[in-house]
């Protein structure tokens, strides 16, 4: 019996290690990377090399030049991720309950962009949102824009931009809790006297949450770290924070910069999710 | 992959679609950046002539090429250049179009040649500053002088003298082309200037400029009255300042690296900063798209064949440069390609090729506009650095 | 069918009838019909078994009646108001699932609430804390379902709809998922809940012993429609058709030829041996009948002994099987027609035993005998009992 036990923890082990080495290899090791070139000498260049002078102060040298499209970038994302959850909670709602036997056409509809590549996507959102294509045309018609006004290359496309390529990471995990849910409890529900909307607000949303959270969290990473669409559909005012360290790293191979600002990225990121994954309480809910 | 795209001749655009490889070397930073955590990294200067490998173009009739998108007339055609040169010198060459961008292409050899390891190619194509900037790095191979006599003695005026490689050593302009402006005469009065794009009230918010830094600062010095083929530290802050001023007032709609005449054939832009093979292939298909010298002058540029260090195949290397410094050979590659022919005659040897072709300023411009073309001073590590990141908070809002 | 003549003609008279009316009503799906021109009455404040086998449509009535299926056709009728089209969170019915239904995420205490708060109700805290303490839960108000027992989770399921205090309690295969001893106890309980509150009950279920031990009328239900409806004992002891004789406990069914009807008294040639039955407990207008008599009715004895049963005694059985079950005795014994009947003989310890192969007599009380129309087929209930529904 506890030889049995001991195999069974080794056993274990032996299955975390797979998965252990290749974050080590992938995650761990190049993040220890970034952190130290994020903390070379600022005077470094491929010319003169880099000098290991824990230069904290590149930190603050980024947060004082790049404040403002790191605010940007989570502003963009949130708002993407506010969309994203709206649209896509009311299409995993009528997968999940209304759709029968299309719910697996339906899915496969949801995911069916995936099959073309993210750049064609988005540069298709260029011709939709053209100066002169049907959608600003329409609009100016009916005078929601003036004549002068576009769409592209303005923080709607790029907010629009990532809502359209993030929506599926959302409406997947909806699904996946709503469909879930037991139809009973709706029922009763509505035997205790809750209205459909009561029902929705009290029975439907609750027990949804762990799909709401993990669909935020998957729309709302990506998306503020995201700069195709910024690059494709925004314009000068509109660059998020993936634009600078890229064209830091690529274009002015500033690495320590890039570096830099790159893990505060992430930092902030990691704090914004734990913050919110604590208040969510997905715990209890699981 | 298919260097063509659509049905007219020639590509696309040599700046390909976009920059995705961007996307991977953000993603790869930290892996790629610096190789001893938490210690000092060394320079990645080498010295070309300690890093060497040993010639098997003898013994091995092989070459490896990495080259731009679209930019060589179709490799299957039996009376193209490339099967011609396959066939006559007897070398199979491997080539490959994954040069997209030339920031992206130095993030992705920069770990092996900056540790003076093989990156697999015999023949690689960069752009002016980024070739500048490699020799000056020690990553590229001397040329021998006796193996290329064509280039000596065929390259058009203008390329020669550069002030990074005055005597060919090292480099040898595989295309040319002229930054100059682009605008839709359908929607806007003629572009005359530089000046214009970044004043003119009736082009706000309706202009791209490139999103090359010394493309566009090249036109931005000009404007204010500086040289770009030497200017000083307090000429470029002006410059720059003057960007700034430009890009708040909401002038520019955007900074490109692509795709920037589909926006103005579209109407979405209606006047911009624009590459001259790339207009070529736009006026074919849309006559509204005109072509404007601007008062400022044009820039030359050029995309440079270098053999890296450690390049197992140089002999084969020398031979393809050689040929294609042929006038015969230089003429069918630019009837395709559109861009700037850097071989002399092969103007006359165009007759034969593509008569329409001959007097195409933009394949052959003439002696006068080729005389007043300029180029961007080369930079130091430090400068360019600096530059740079000023270049990428201008633009980057 | 027969059930009519059990609903008092002047209730169906009086538009103000305060009990549920369920009046022809019909629930087909596409391939069949569930429930087939239903006619019920539930008086208030009675404790009502639905009782049948798996798909006789008992929970789809019970359905259309919480308002989570609306019928094809028919009204239902709730103290006069016809609800037949009201949403189910306008009626004043509350439903205790087979699952339970139990809301996930909140606390036993919430869940209680939850018909109260949708009402905007006052004192909820008291009411909860009186309902909790009524079904012995006070203690776990702050637990989430899944940390309860079946049992527990049951009474929460309980509580949260009798809270509501509506005028009819459904419960649906409610102790379903308990094993037997919290079954029994269960039953005890819910029994004792319902007298106390005074609510009425509908109770759907497969299980018949669970039907008679707590309603006060039990309605077996049999392919969309009712087979007949009464006191448990009365449906016991002298069922309408082989389909209640079979599902409700065991009868024995005997072929048999009715020779003579008298007022009181109805005479039947059984294989050549003459029986007679009460005029009142016979159920056919033809000829041909079963004469039923249920097992423990039976009284068993050597051929010839003077048994305490003045009336029909059939000789010549043959003993082919005994089962000792500690109360009683079991017997299968062969008759002369071969046909086997069971006997259940009560371990009173003044009766010996019998051996299998030994002759034996068997008789019974005429008062106790019923007979059925021969067209109903004589195994109709008889396989269905215990099946899970």
């Amino acid at each position: 019996m506890a030889e049995t036990t001991r195999r069974k923890g080794r056993v274990g082990y032996l299955l975390i290690l797979p998965g252990g080495l290749w974050l080590l290899l992938f995650f761990a090791f190049p993040f220890y990377s970034l952190v130290a070139t994020s903390l070379y000498d600022p005077s470094g260049s491929d010319f003169r090399g880099y000098e290991m002078s824990y230069a904290f102060g590149n930190y603050v040298d980024v947060i004082r030049d790049y404040w403002q499209p790191m605010l940007r970038s989570l502003l963009y994302g949130a708002t993407a991720t506010f969309f994203c959850l709206v649209l896509g909670y009311v299409l995993a709602y009528a997968i999940a309950f209304k759709s029968g036997r299309w719910k697996v056409l339906l899915l496969v509809l949801v995911i069916a962009p995936f099959f073309t590549s993210f750049l064609i996507r988005t540069l298709s959102w260029k011709l939709l949102l053209a100066d002169d294509g049907f959608v600003v045309d329409t609009l100016q018609f009916v005078h929601i824009l003036g004549a002068d006004d576009r769409l592209l290359a303005t923080p709607f496309a790029v907010v629009a931009g990532l809502t359209y390529n993030f929506l599926p990471f959302m409406v997947l995990p909806l699904f996946a809790s709503l469909d879930k849910i037991d139809y009973r409890l709706i029922e009763a529900s509505g035997d205790l006297y809750a209205n459909p909307v009561r029902a929705f607000f009290k029975v439907t949303w609750p027990l949804s949450l762990p799909g709401v959270v993990s669909g935020t969290l998957l729309t709302f990473i990506p998306a503020v770290g995201d700069f195709i669409n910024a690059e494709i559909l925004g314009n000068t005012n509109t660059r998020m924070i993936g634009n600078v360290i890229q064209s830091l790293f690529t274009d002015a191979n500033d690495y320590p910069a890039a570096g830099a600002l790159s893990v505060i990225l992430m930092l902030m990121i990691l704090a914004m999710v734990i913050v919110y994954v604590r208040r969510a309480g997905t715990e209890e809910l699981l | 992959m298919s260097s063509v795209v659509g049905s007219g001749r020639g590509a696309v655009t040599r700046r390909r679609l976009l920059q995705t490889g961007g996307g991977l070397a953000v993603a790869g930073i930290g892996a790629g950046a610096l190789k001893l955590p938490f210690f000092d990294a060394p320079g990645a200067q080498q010295d070309p002539a300690s890093c060497v490998a040993g010639d098997v173009s003898s013994s091995d009739s092989s070459l490896i090429i990495s080259n731009w998108t679209g930019y060589i007339d179709p490799r299957k055609k039996e009376k193209g250049t490339f099967q011609q040169f396959e066939d006559s010198r007897q070398i199979t060459v491997s080539y490959t179009d994954d040069v997209n961008d030339n920031a992206e292409f130095y993030a992705k050899v920069r770990n092996q040649l900056g540790a003076c390891e093989p990156i697999d190619r015999d023949l690689i194509v960069l752009t002016d500053w980024m070739a500048a900037r490699m020799i000056s790095l020690g990553w590229i191979q001397p040329l021998d002088k006796a193996k290329v006599p064509n280039l000596h003695a065929n390259l058009i005026a203008p390329l020669r003298g550069r002030q990074w490689d005055a005597d060919l050593s090292y480099h040898a302009p595989w295309q040319s082309g002229l930054t100059g402006i682009a605008y839709n005469a359908a929607q806007v009065g003629e572009v005359r200037s530089f000046d214009e794009l970044l004043h003119r009230a009736d082009l706000k918010g309706r202009v791209t400029l490139l999103s090359e830094m010394r493309d566009t600062m090249a036109f931005v010095l000009k404007v204010q009255g500086a040289d770009p083929d030497d200017f000083t530290p307090e000429e470029w802050e002006n410059a720059i300042e003057e960007l700034r001023k430009v890009v708040s007032d909401g002038q520019i709609r955007s900074f490109v690296g692509n795709d920037y005449l589909n926006d103005l054939a579209a109407g979405n832009v209606v006047a911009c900063e624009a590459w001259s093979g790339d207009v070529i292939q736009a006026t074919f298909e849309n006559p509204d798209i005109k072509w404007v010298v601007p008062e400022e002058g044009l820039a030359l540029w050029s995309d440079n064949m270098l053999v890296p260090n450690l390049a197992t195949h140089q002999a084969n290397a020398e031979a393809w440069i050689d040929y294609y410094y042929e006038p015969e050979v230089a003429a069918k590659l630019a009837a395709w390609v559109n861009y700037i022919c850097p071989v002399d005659g092969a103007r006359q040897a165009m007759e034969k090729v593509d008569a329409s072709l001959v007097d195409n300023p933009l394949i052959f411009p003439d002696e006068q506009v080729l005389a007043e073309t300029f180029d961007f001073m080369p930079l130091d590590d430090r400068q360019s650095q600096e530059y740079e990141r000023e270049w990428a908070n201008v633009t980057g809002g | 069918m027969s059930q009519a003549a059990e609903i008092d003609p002047a209730a169906q008279l009086d538009a103000a009838y305060d009990g549920l009316r369920l009046a022809g009503l019909t629930k087909s799906f596409a391939a069949f019909t569930a429930v087939d021109d239903l006619d019920l009455d539930v008086p208030r404040g009675s404790f009502f078994a639905l009782l049948g086998p798996s798909g006789c449509g008992k929970t789809t009535t019970l359905r259309m009646v919480a308002g989570l299926d609306s019928p094809t056709s028919g009204t239902i009728t709730l103290a006069g108001q016809d609800i037949t089209r009201s949403k189910p969170y306008q009626r004043p019915v509350n439903t205790v699932f087979q699952s339970y239904a139990l809301f996930p995420h909140l606390d036993i205490f919430e869940n209680v609430a939850f018909g109260l708060r949708r009402r905007k109700q006052r004192d909820v805290e008291t009411q909860v804390a009186d309902m909790l303490d009524l079904v012995e839960l006070g203690s776990q108000a702050r637990k989430r379902p899944a940390q309860l027992s079946g049992g527990q989770q049951q009474r929460v399921a309980l509580a949260r709809a009798l809270i509501n205090k509506p005028e009819v309690l459904l419960l649906d295969e409610p102790l379903g998922a308990l094993d037997l001893k919290l079954r029994r106890s269960m039953q005890i309980e819910l029994k004792r809940i319902q007298t106390e509150v005074g609510l009425t009950f509908i109770h759907v279920t497969h299980d018949q012993e669970e039907a008679m031990t707590m309603a006060d009328t039990v309605a077996v239900m049999n392919k969309g429609l009712i087979e007949q409806m009464g006191a448990p004992a009365e449906l016991y002891e002298n069922p309408r058709s082989t389909f209640v004789a079979n599902f409700l406990g065991q009868s024995n069914l005997i072929a048999g030829t009715i020779t003579s009807r008298a007022s009181d008294v109805v005479t039947v040639d059984m294989h050549g041996i003459t029986v007679s039955v009460p005029t009142g407990r016979t159920h056919t207008d033809g000829d041909a009948g079963w004469v039923g008599i249920r097992p423990e009715k039976v009284l068993i004895g050597e051929p010839g002994e003077e048994l305490d049963a003045p009336g029909n005694t059939i000789p010549g059985g043959v003993v082919t099987d005994v089962s000792f079950v500690g109360v009683s005795t079991q017997y299968l014994v062969r008759m002369p027609w071969g046909q086997e009947l069971q006997v259940f003989q009560q371990n009173t310890g003044r009766v010996r035993m019998f051996r299998v192969g030994e002759s034996v007599e068997l008789s019974w009380r005429p008062e106790y005998a019923f007979v059925l129309d021969q067209s109903q087929d004589a195994s109709a209930g008889a396989q269905q009992v215990g099946v899970d529904g």
